[in-house]
């Protein structure tokens, strides 16, 4: 069952951001921004909690994770800090994904030349 | 302002194409193509235009034979922030220089410049330049490709390849017979995807007030043409003339976006654009079909946007012009 909500969940996130570029004049830039924002607001009572239970990684993969994870470090150590903990949580459960990308840009850009 | 000239001849021209082109319908009018790659063997888009803007104005002086110090002025214009591939590439030869700027209508500006310089007998042999390189414009004024952004049909294409005209004031078979200066028309549209729909106001106006400051009608041309409106700028352009200005163009009007690809089986949308996409086409396929006497009076047309992605983020529109230049086979 897990594997058709995920199938369902992912292909959802994927058509809603295609109804956007096809019908407004948003950019891809535009899109994911917005995901990122819906995901935060959904961490809210654990609602995006509820997904991730139920769709495994069609409910992780899309960018609108991030937004969830972003919320939810951050509240996370908020809990044991205070408001201070925010700042410090923000990145916590997302700076594996930042790392990588980082890195990974940096040596895919030494061997790769963009072409036509 | 239409003006016309008396003395003003076209000496030669010469036109490099990239691998997009050298696809296209027109290859075999071109002197020279680069097939391999857009690097043309730099290091970078910016410097590979610049390569090909030397290139293009090495081969005209070739053609012509004639030295740096026989040219009394060159102008030239590209789409890089301050025209830096012109200012670059002429670095290396010795020619008076002014640079130019009116986006994709920037080679009819140099024309007119050009023009009027010749006919005034203030100079004698006067190159006019345009460069632009497709993947230099994309990171210029959209997103670089590494970005991958999809693009919609009304979107066009920026022709990779440099052009040059060499005008003078001897006799030749074709010479520069007229010129309208166009104004800046901005209808308000800020769709940086349908830059066919800002420039056809502009392209009308000046068309519509070339031809009656001069008293001709649209037959009075062989072929009237726009610089790169894309098809669905084209379509825009016909029905803007009809309803606004009630003139029918249609039975001999096309436009340099359409011609220079094969737009329904090449991966280039609406059609080409940039400055060298009306260069390329004038100076190659036209001028060619004016020596065989297959044409005799044509309008040239290149239109430009004149959009600055600052001003765009800025949300501000977008302004548009276009310079109208006439074409003349001398009668012997």
């Amino acid at each position: 069952m897990i594997y058709i909500n995920s199938f369902l969940f992912c292909g959802v996130v994927c058509m809603i951001s295609q109804l956007i570029l096809d019908n407004t004049k948003l950019t891809p830039g535009h899109v994911t921004s917005l995901f990122v924002v819906i995901g935060a607001f959904l961490d809210i009572f654990g609602i995006y909690d509820k997904f991730v239970l139920y769709c495994g990684a069609g409910a992780i993969i899309p960018i609108t994770s991030f937004g969830h994870l972003l919320i939810h470090g951050a509240m996370d150590i908020a809990g044991e800090m205070g408001p201070l903990g925010l700042a410090f949580g923000i990145f916590n459960l997302t700076s594996a994904g930042i790392s990588i990308a980082l890195v990974a840009a940096f040596f895919l850009s030494l061997i790769f030349k963009p072409k036509h | 302002m239409t003006n016309t000239y008396k003395n003003v001849y076209v000496k030669d021209t010469a036109t490099i194409a990239g691998i997009y082109e050298a696809n296209g319908p027109l290859k075999k009018y071109f002197d020279k193509t680069y097939t391999k790659d857009l690097y043309f063997g730099e290091k970078s888009w910016e410097k590979a235009e610049i390569k090909l803007l030397q290139d293009t104005v090495t081969t005209l002086l070739k053609k012509s034979r004639l030295k740096d110090k026989d040219i009394d002025l060159l102008i030239s214009g590209d789409l890089m922030n301050q025209i830096s591939s012109s200012d670059y590439a002429f670095r290396e030869f010795d020619i008076p220089f002014l640079g130019i700027y009116n986006a994709c209508a920037t080679s009819s500006e140099g024309l007119i410049i050009a023009s009027t310089s010749v006919d005034g007998k203030k100079c004698k042999n006067c190159i006019v330049s345009t460069v632009s390189h497709n993947m230099a414009a994309e990171k210029q004024y959209r997103n670089p490709t590494e970005y991958g952004t999809p693009k919609p049909e009304t979107a066009t294409f920026t022709v990779t390849g440099g052009a040059a005209i060499l005008l003078t004031n001897e006799k030749t078979d074709i010479r520069i017979e007229s010129s309208t200066i166009g104004k800046i028309i901005d209808k308000g549209t800020k769709d940086v995807n349908h830059m066919g729909a800002v420039m056809a106001p502009a392209a009308a106006d000046t068309i519509y007030r070339h031809l009656t400051n001069l008293k001709r009608t649209p037959d009075y041309y062989d072929l009237i043409v726009t610089g790169d409106l894309g098809k669905y700028g084209k379509e825009i352009l016909i029905n803007y003339m009809k309803k606004v200005y009630d003139m029918d163009i249609s039975e001999n009007y096309n436009d340099c976006g359409t011609m220079i690809y094969n737009v329904e089986q090449q991966p280039v949308l609406a059609g080409g654009s940039g400055p060298a996409c009306s260069a390329l086409v004038n100076y190659s396929y036209i001028y060619k079909q004016m020596k065989e006497h297959k044409l005799k009076r044509v309008l040239i047309v290149p239109t430009g946007a004149l959009f600055s992605p600052t001003m765009y983020f800025q949300k501000e529109s977008l302004p548009a012009i276009a310079h109208a230049v006439g074409l003349e086979v001398v009668e012997k």
